[in-house]
């Protein structure tokens, strides 16, 4: 969930990166070669500082994302925030409905509009997003003066590092009612457009606000994969008479091939995130008909509407979805012979 | 992972092509312009609005009405809107409690990933396959946002700035580039260290520091700015309104058009434009990422790439 | 009432996912809970129903008027009373002879509409200073207070002081002011409250908006019944470009086809939607048991009549043929403050609090003297006689909280008496003009706000409670005279439905029930849904609990007898 906006950052470019596997792997090899262990005491005199190291990171993590987990009860409740002052003393005092939470998500309409929603915004992300940064990765791997390259990417990168509140402001004023599109088209004798509270053209507006944010950072990934090929490969192409686009076709894409299906993949077990703090800022503006994704759904229901048992409810079902779809990504990943977040 | 950058240059002057390697054939001018124009509009479709911003900050109340808003050729500059923002009051006490968010919350988090990506860098140490599954399981699911919201309000952090660093302070995917920066640091190096006497900290902090620079610099950007660009957090969790920070008071202010706190009366009467007040704090807000990313740029590579493939 | 209420008007009840909240209506009734609770119950644990009569009557507080001024213009068919002589400020009466606060310090959480002024201004340390109680204000987005609130109350962190209004009373808000505010009946039921006076004066039918759970928890800001939205029009620009104000819907259409000029940015009104519920004669909406009425005999809901829907029609209509200003397609989260829009000439009319009606006006006097803002009659849409809803005699509320030690809850009283003083103190002319010099200075022996005062004097202590429901503004007399007849005229036209003036709390499993039709409205009239949509809402409303709160209502209908009479 991107509440927790701070590992976000640069997930894009993580995504090779994500090879703990690797890592497992290696140190499964430096264990063997080091031969027998020694006993766990010495073991533990010797490696103390290291796993006091570690001790802040894992405690966070143990406090703020696994016990919360335990919290997921109250999709089982008619859960009172108002029992008392505190959220879990609040959760033992709330009674105890069973599936009932469930049952009426299944009815909703609106949970069904925003998985709806979430779907209609994925595949979109997918077939407009994806392929941009692969194509400017492309572009800019083809430009040979260093210095027009490091400012291509600096100019491109840029957007990456600044807030959604930040890029839906900038929007605003470029295509909102009072935007500088509006602003040109009427003192060029046309009426106003207001692009950013058409519901019919969200998921369009919201995947063009993701392609200025994030397609200039997630070239990184690309670029670094044309640059790990050979040249030699492509001298030998060339030399084979092979031209520009043949080139193009039998050298430079098998090299990306294998970083794109990873992607796309990773993208299809993240399925079910669409950019909640990107939406939320925007739900408004265009009714929850249009503007309404799962997470959304659930600060709706939640924090909105105090209805946390229901609001929680929704949120776990797409936690379990989630984790299904990522275990199969992973799993398809490994079949096609990539390597995925995770090693069996 | 060397060469986006690091291509054979070889030729003096820095925006002259470098030498085309003899196979490769003259691209045609037809090509050549149409990659320039391409790689020209999507430059300029990240600079034009920014400069839009920047340039109607910068306008007059009149220059603004002139240009029936927005306005594209800056027609002379006044600081007015920002002398207004920063004379104290929200914005100024928002820009305020950011920056100090920001570097508290960076140090904070680099200090606890620098410190757990140097614990789990040694392989075949006691408990540490343990320690990195519990890092990273929690790539896969998520608690969800209820009971995570239940949790942070029950510790009692409703209304503190802790809430607005602890429960985002860990990113695993860092300390996983971190680590794997570590890791790829010639072991002889750290073992002579050792031999010496040092102790692990002394060695993190005297050789491993100094050797992974770049991926520090990197990660510490990451948490920067995701620490400088929350907004949520900050919405779920702080009440009081003189609390909030930049990102916050920058949706109310230009999203939701409200007016600075103070300067209601000076906006309404046409003193002061509210439209150069609103780019005003849009500047304030990309500003320091727009200026520090790119001194950055030239690590990302190198950090990020290589300190994630290693591994 | 609230000045910068901008968005009250737009706001009204709270929305709430309409079908979350079913499925918590149906998980109770899977509980098995009864089905109608003690109405008028006090003591039986319960919180729904309401407190009227006799159980009342031992509660309320007692009713000493205050005559420091005769009104000018008295109340008539439900108005405020309006004070228009010149107002000599120099011999202004003293209410509170002696200080009642003890110095604590009290923490206070408000909506607030608009631009809030900083903390420490010299108005909130001399209103400080003249209560003897250090006042800290936590200001809340008006528009977006219903997303705060629910937090704040579920949190070990509530302000000693929390104004709730009646359309944020959404959802689980009622349960959670029983269960977390302070019962102030042991410091202002019968004759104690004659310790503080302004408070006495605070007329009973405000008072008895405060009873929650069957105790005296709030204090009221008591308002005129008359509905309080006004199409505020640019008198200046009508007259300059001879444009006449309607007098029927069709009027009204025709009068904004020859205001709107997008390319010149210009726009006729923003969301008509509070001025068309008026004039087609739609139940009021702003509390939920005001929708209810009796009718022909049969109890009905506001959302279950022809004219909510054609209300709706012909606000989408205005909306659809670009008439309404741009800025208002946006949620209502997001609309912020129009003002500037107003006052720049991008739109003309809009509808809004009458108290904007003055407040806009004041703000501009220094800076645009041509600067002209007056109200229109509503008119019926077909022309005819309109038929126009009662308001709640109070319907903002500051809560104590209930953790409050006794001394914090005197200071408390201290500050609502101070707040609460009539027109014609030295209290009044602090809270509503703050300090002369500073704040405002007389021209002419009337008091004229200056841009300091228009900043910082904007009415956050009136949340805390107010006099019986009064327009004065000694510094344009002309414009409360305006508003006192525009309430009389409208007044004359107003019924009051079945439940007026009482407090109800539904049983928490329908509470949610009707929390989406707000954001369904604002949806249809800006397009994203069609008229159908609501049909099909009002149907699903029907079967899922609207049926069974329909006979709950008649229920306490039958115990209670009408409040109105």
């Amino acid at each position: 969930m991107s509440h927790s906006t701070v590992p976000r950052s640069g997930t894009e470019a993580a995504t090779p990166a994500k090879t703990p596997a690797a890592s497992a792997d290696a140190t499964g090899a430096r264990e063997r070669r080091g031969g027998g262990r020694p006993g766990l005491r010495p073991r533990l005199r010797r490696d103390r500082v290291l796993i006091l190291m570690t001790l802040p990171a894992v405690t966070l993590l143990l406090v703020f994302n696994y016990l919360p987990i335990l919290g997921n009860v109250v999709a089982f409740q008619d859960y009172d925030p108002y029992v008392s002052d505190n959220g879990i003393v609040s959760i033992l005092h709330s009674p105890f409905v069973g599936l009932e939470n469930f049952r009426r998500i299944f009815e909703d309409p609106d949970f069904w509009g925003a998985v709806r929603n979430t779907l209609v915004l994925f595949l979109l992300q997918l077939v407009l997003f994806f392929p941009v940064p692969i194509l400017l990765a492309l572009l800019i791997n083809s430009v040979v003066r260093p210095r027009v390259r490091a400012v291509a990417q600096a100019v491109l990168y840029l957007p990456h590092f600044f807030s959604w509140v930040l890029v839906i402001a900038v929007f605003q004023q470029m295509f909102g009612g009072a935007g500088m599109l509006s602003q040109l088209l009427r003192q060029h004798g046309y009426d106003g457009l207001d692009i950013m509270t058409d519901p019919h053209t969200f998921p369009f507006l919201v995947t063009a606000q993701s392609v200025w944010k994030d397609a200039g950072w997630g070239i990184i990934v690309f670029l670094a994969a044309l640059a790990s090929v050979p040249q030699d490969l492509y001298e030998a192409a060339a030399m084979d008479g092979a031209g520009r686009r043949r080139r193009m076709w039998h050298v430079t894409l098998p090299a990306l091939r294998p970083v794109i299906a990873l992607l796309l993949v990773l993208r299809v077990g993240d399925a079910l995130t669409v950019g909640f703090e990107q939406i939320l800022l925007q739900r408004d503006a265009v009714g929850p008909d249009a503007g309404e994704i799962l997470d959304t759904f659930v600060w709706w229901n939640g924090v909105r509407n105090q209805d946390f048992g229901y609001a929680a409810a929704a949120g776990l079902i797409k936690g379990v979805v989630s984790i299904g779809l990522v275990l199969t990504a992973n799993k398809v990943a490994h079949l096609m012979g990539e390597q995925g977040v995770y090693e069996k | 992972m060397t060469a986006v950058v690091d291509r054979p240059t070889g030729r003096p002057g820095r925006w002259a092509a470098p030498a085309r390697p003899a196979w490769e054939e003259e691209p045609s001018k037809a090509g050549l312009a149409g990659k320039a124009l391409v790689l020209s509009l999507a430059c300029l479709a990240v600079l034009f609005p920014l400069w839009i911003v920047v340039v109607t900050s910068l306008s007059s109340r009149r220059t603004i009405d002139e240009a029936g808003g927005l306005v594209i050729v800056p027609r002379g500059i006044t600081f007015i809107a920002y002398q207004e923002l920063l004379g104290g009051g929200q914005v100024t006490r928002a820009a305020v409690v950011s920056i100090l968010v920001t570097l508290a919350g960076t140090l904070f988090s680099m200090t606890v990933s620098v410190l757990c990506a140097y614990g789990l860098s040694r392989t075949g140490s006691l408990g540490h396959r343990w320690i990195l599954m519990v890092l990273l399981a929690t790539m896969f699911f998520s608690a969800g946002l209820i009971p995570t919201y239940l949790l942070v309000q029950s510790l009692g952090l409703t209304d503190t700035y802790l809430a607005l660093i602890l429960p985002s302070a860990v990113s695993v995917f860092n300390i996983l580039v971190l680590r794997g920066f570590f890791m790829g640091i010639s072991q002889e190096l750290l073992d002579s260290a050792r031999i010496d006497g040092a102790g692990d900290l002394r060695i993190l902090w005297q050789i491993v520091v100094p050797l992974s620079r770049a991926v520090l610099a990197v990660i510490t950007l990451f948490y920067a700015v995701g620490y400088w660009s929350a907004w949520f957090n900050a919405s779920l969790y702080l009440n009081d309104q003189d609390k909030m920070p930049l990102q916050n008071v920058m949706i109310q202010l230009v999203q939701r058009q409200q007016q600075p706190v103070g300067l209601g009366q000076a906006i309404r009467t046409g003193q002061l434009s509210g439209l150069a007040v609103q780019m005003a704090v849009m500047v304030m807000a990309l500003l320091p990422v727009a200026v520090l990313s790119p001194f950055v740029q030239k690590h990302f590579k190198k950090g990020m790439l290589t300190g994630a493939v290693k591994g | 009432m609230t000045p910068n209420a901008a968005s009250s008007a737009s706001t009204g009840t709270g929305r709430r996912s309409f079908l979350a909240s079913t499925a918590v209506a149906a998980a109770a009734v899977a509980g098995g809970m009864p089905l109608l609770s003690a109405c008028g119950g006090a003591d039986n644990g319960s919180r729904d129903g309401t407190t009227s009569g006799k159980n009342a009557r031992k509660i309320l507080p007692a009713y000493v008027a205050s005559g420091v001024v005769k009104p000018d213009i008295p109340s008539r068919n439900g108005s405020s009373m309006g004070f228009t002589a010149k107002l000599d400020v120099g011999a202004l009466e003293t209410s509170v002879p002696k200080k009642l606060g003890k110095g604590g310090r009290v923490t206070v959480m408000s909506p607030f509409w608009g631009s809030p002024p900083k903390q420490d201004n010299p108005y909130y340390t001399s209103m400080n200073d003249l209560i003897g109680v250090d006042v800290q204000w936590r200001n809340q987005d008006g528009n977006t207070y219903d997303q705060k609130l629910g937090a704040v109350l579920a949190s070990s962190d509530i302000p000693d002081v929390v104004v709730v209004p009646g359309w944020n009373m959404t959802g689980r808000i009622p349960s959670a002011i029983i269960g977390k505010f302070a019962d102030l009946g042991p410091y202002l039921s019968g004759d104690r409250v004659k310790e503080y006076a302004n408070l006495a004066a605070i007329p009973s039918d405000a008072w008895q908006r405060s009873l929650f759970g069957g105790k005296l928890m709030g204090l009221p800001m008591p308002a005129s019944y008359v509905q309080n939205i006004v199409p505020l029009y640019r008198r200046d620009v009508f007259d300059k470009e001879g444009y006449e104000v309607p007098k029927s819907a069709d009027e009204f259409t025709a009068l904004c086809k020859e205001i709107t000029r997008p390319r010149s940015k210009r726009w006729a009104c923003g969301d008509m939607k509070w001025t068309a519920f008026n004039t087609f004669g739609v139940i009021s909406g702003g509390e939920k048991a005001l929708g209810w009425t009796v009718a022909g005999g049969k109890m009905i809901n506001r959302i279950e009549t022809p004219e909510y829907l054609e209300a709706l029609e012909w606000a989408r209509k205005l909306m659809a043929a670009g008439y309404v200003h741009p800025q208002f397609r946006l949620g209502k989260s997001q609309i912020g403050d129009p003002t500037p829009l107003f006052t720049s000439g991008e739109l003309l009319i809009w509808n809004n609090d009458i108290s904007n009606w003055y407040g806009v006006q004041a703000s501009q006097i220094t800076q645009n003297p041509g600067f002209k803002v007056w109200g229109m009659d509503l008119w019926a849409h077909d022309g005819g006689d309109p038929t126009f809803w009662a308001a709640n005699p109070a319907s903002v509320f500051a809560f104590v909280n209930k953790k409050a030690s006794e001394s914090v809850v005197r200071d408390v009283l201290a500050v609502a008496n101070v707040t609460a003083a009539p027109y014609g103190t030295k209290e009044w002319m602090m809270t509503n003009y703050g300090v002369e010099g500073t704040h405002y200075t007389l021209k002419n022996g009337l008091p004229v706000k200056n841009d300091k005062g228009n900043n910082e004097v904007t009415n956050a202590f009136v949340m805390v409670a107010s006099p019986a429901a009064t327009i004065a503004h000694p510094d344009l007399p002309d414009y409360t005279k305006g508003m006192v007849e525009w309430q009389q005229r409208v007044g004359s036209f107003t019924r009051k439905s079945s439940f007026w003036g009482l407090q109800i709390t539904e049983p928490s499993r329908y509470t949610n029930l009707a929390d989406d039709f707000e954001q369904l409205e604002d949806d249809i009239v800006r397009g994203h849904k069609k008229i159908g949509d609501m049909q099909q809402a009002v149907s699903d409303w029907k079967r899922k609990g609207g049926d069974r709160l329909r006979d709950w209502y008649s229920e306490l209908l039958d115990e209670n007898g009408p409040a109105a009479s």
